[in-house]
């Protein structure tokens, strides 16, 4: 390899000045080191982009591995006269283990991998929960693939309009509160949904997150199309004499989480019986005893995450099925909605496949090209969605609030005579 | 249908839009348009093994994916020619 050259980035330079950590100083160190003209073309190329204000990638392409119809994203510099070591820099994704835990000697084998085969830097991870290897050239994909999944056992992850690599909180590998196995149910999906995950089968991306409980560390409910999010129905397990020690002052709220600060001392009723937002705690100061009536609860989880050692979820476990979350490319963000209230969650999972295949059904020969499925509802109405579309019977967890959906549709079947009247007979009652 | 039929009646309407100056890269859901009597699915399938096959290929822009006839229109590196090596 010849002499590296490093252009005049002064405006990027000063980002090295603030009070982080900078991927600018980062880039430079790995670029001299190694002798990456790709990393020095990188940061020249968005030195620029900060002069013009304008963006000097062009996308897209038909690069990719032979058999797969995502996991590469072509990516090319329009500038390739002063940048040429990035005039083609593709985006590899790399399917993630589920919850994302690795063995170090995995991670070097990665690095070690993307040294040799593409720019060095890789971004872990983005936001569709995969491994980003950033920038390398057409030549080299087949190698990548090759060693990834010979000698990684790694495989790629979703692009394009295929499903997305799903992903999941850490779920019961850390977390006391997971009511699922998030991570089988993340690593049985993948499995399950592989043709569906490297060829494009839609008429736009689909993203399926996990979590294990409605804290919703992956954020489900913002981000997937197909949100599985852990519940319980039965009753919030509590342990009176924990509840009387967070009272007490013996045990720290929030597992001391905010000791940074002098908040005084815990009150019950203001952290946790006025903040309920359903208003069914009730804390007895002469009894010294915690109520909750579980009918009106709608497992928020706040009374549990200020007192984790007093309040358990309840032991009749599932999942909520919500459907629709995307970002605002049309009509605005969006949250998904609760479409089945409670799913029990067992392996193999058939009742959550055939659920997801019924929603694919629909939405590839309904959908419009770059419809996610959450406009697909909202254009045939959610209703309809749920009932014709589904199956599945209309219930009141289906209404976010009264008087803010509560509108109800009726088919001319349901309506006692139908639309139709008879106007002489109307006019017999209400004269013209 | 049988799948050869269908991978038949693929390359038709790829050849079709492409051929009058039309479009040269198009969606699953325009495939889907074009042969109404197959299901969704079925001609997914059968686009995929034709790309398998060579006889169509893939155009992602990373968030949707086109299919294309090889060759033809937008080429291989989005029409950016690789520069020579010195
Ligand atoms: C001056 C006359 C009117 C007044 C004061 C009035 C008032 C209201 C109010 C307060 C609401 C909100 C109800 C709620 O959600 O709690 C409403 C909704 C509605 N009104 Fe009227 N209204 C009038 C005329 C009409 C007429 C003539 C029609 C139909 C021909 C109509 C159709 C509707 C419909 C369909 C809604 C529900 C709209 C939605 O939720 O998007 N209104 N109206
Ligand atoms: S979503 Fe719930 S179960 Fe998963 S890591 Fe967060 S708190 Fe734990
Ligand atoms: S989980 Fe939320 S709604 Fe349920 S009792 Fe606790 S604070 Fe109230």
């Amino acid at each position: 390899m010849g002499e590296v050259k490093k252009h005049d980035t002064p405006m990027m330079d000063e980002l090295k000045s603030g009070p982080w950590p900078s991927f600018v100083d980062d880039i430079y160190n790995y670029a001299e080191k190694h002798k990456k003209q790709a990393c020095f073309d990188i940061l020249g190329q968005m030195e620029l982009s900060y002069k013009n204000k304008e963006t000097h990638w062009k996308h897209g392409g038909i690069v990719g591995v032979f058999g797969y119809g995502g996991g590469v994203i072509g990516r090319y510099s329009d500038q390739q006269d002063k940048f040429p070591a990035i005039w083609a820099f593709h985006t590899v994704r790399v399917n993630q283990p589920a919850a994302k835990w690795y063995h170090s000697s995995a991670l070097r084998k990665l690095c070690d991998l993307w040294d040799h085969r593409g720019s060095g830097i890789m971004n872990l991870h983005g936001s569709t929960g995969d491994i980003i290897l950033l920038g390398t050239v057409t030549e080299q994909l087949e190698y990548i693939f090759y060693d990834l999944t010979h000698q990684l056992k790694m495989d790629l992850g979703g692009s394009g309009s295929n499903l997305r690599t799903p992903e999941c909180c850490m779920g019961m590998s850390r977390c006391e509160w997971s009511c699922i196995d998030t991570q089988d149910i993340t690593y049985e999906l993948t499995m399950h949904f592989q043709d569906e995950l490297h060829r494009p089968a839609f008429p736009y991306k689909f993203k399926i997150k996990v979590s294990g409980c409605p804290n919703d560390c992956v954020a489900a409910i913002a981000r997937a199309d197909f949100s599985i999010i852990g519940t319980w129905r039965d009753d919030i397990k509590i342990d009176q004499e924990a509840v009387r020690a967070y009272v007490a002052g013996e045990l720290k709220p929030n597992a001391g989480a905010h000791s940074d600060r002098d908040w005084g001392p815990f009150d019950i009723k203001k952290e946790v019986i006025d903040l309920c937002p359903t208003k069914c705690m009730f804390w007895d100061e002469g009894q010294k005893k915690l109520y909750i009536n579980n009918k009106e609860c709608n497992r928020c989880m706040h009374c549990i995450n200020v007192m984790p050692e007093a309040l358990r979820p309840g032991d009749d476990r599932g999942a909520v099925i919500l459907m629709g979350a995307k970002a605002p490319i049309l009509e605005g963000a969006q949250l998904s909605t609760v479409i089945v209230p409670f799913m029990r969650l067992e392996p193999p999972y058939d009742n959550l496949k055939n659920l997801l295949y019924k929603v694919w059904d629909y939405w590839m020969e309904n959908g419009k090209n770059r419809e996610r499925l959450g406009e697909t509802i909202q254009r045939v109405g959610l209703n309809r969605f749920i009932v014709d579309v589904l199956g599945l019977k209309p219930l009141p967890q289906h209404v976010k609030e009264p008087r803010s959906n509560p509108y109800i549709f009726w088919k001319e079947e349901e309506v006692e005579g139908g639309w139709t009247r008879d106007v002489a007979e109307f006019r017999k009652r209400h004269p013209a | 249908m049988d799948k050869e039929t269908l991978k038949q009646k693929i390359l038709e309407v790829m050849q079709k839009k492409a051929g009058s100056g039309g479009k040269s890269k198009i969606y699953l859901k325009d495939l889907q348009r074009e042969i109404p009597e197959a299901n969704p699915r079925d001609i997914k399938n059968a686009a995929n093994e034709l790309v398998r096959e060579g006889k169509l290929e893939y155009f992602s822009t990373g968030s949707t994916v086109m299919y294309g006839l090889p060759g033809v229109g937008m080429g291989l590196e989005a029409g950016v020619e690789k520069p020579k090596e010195e």
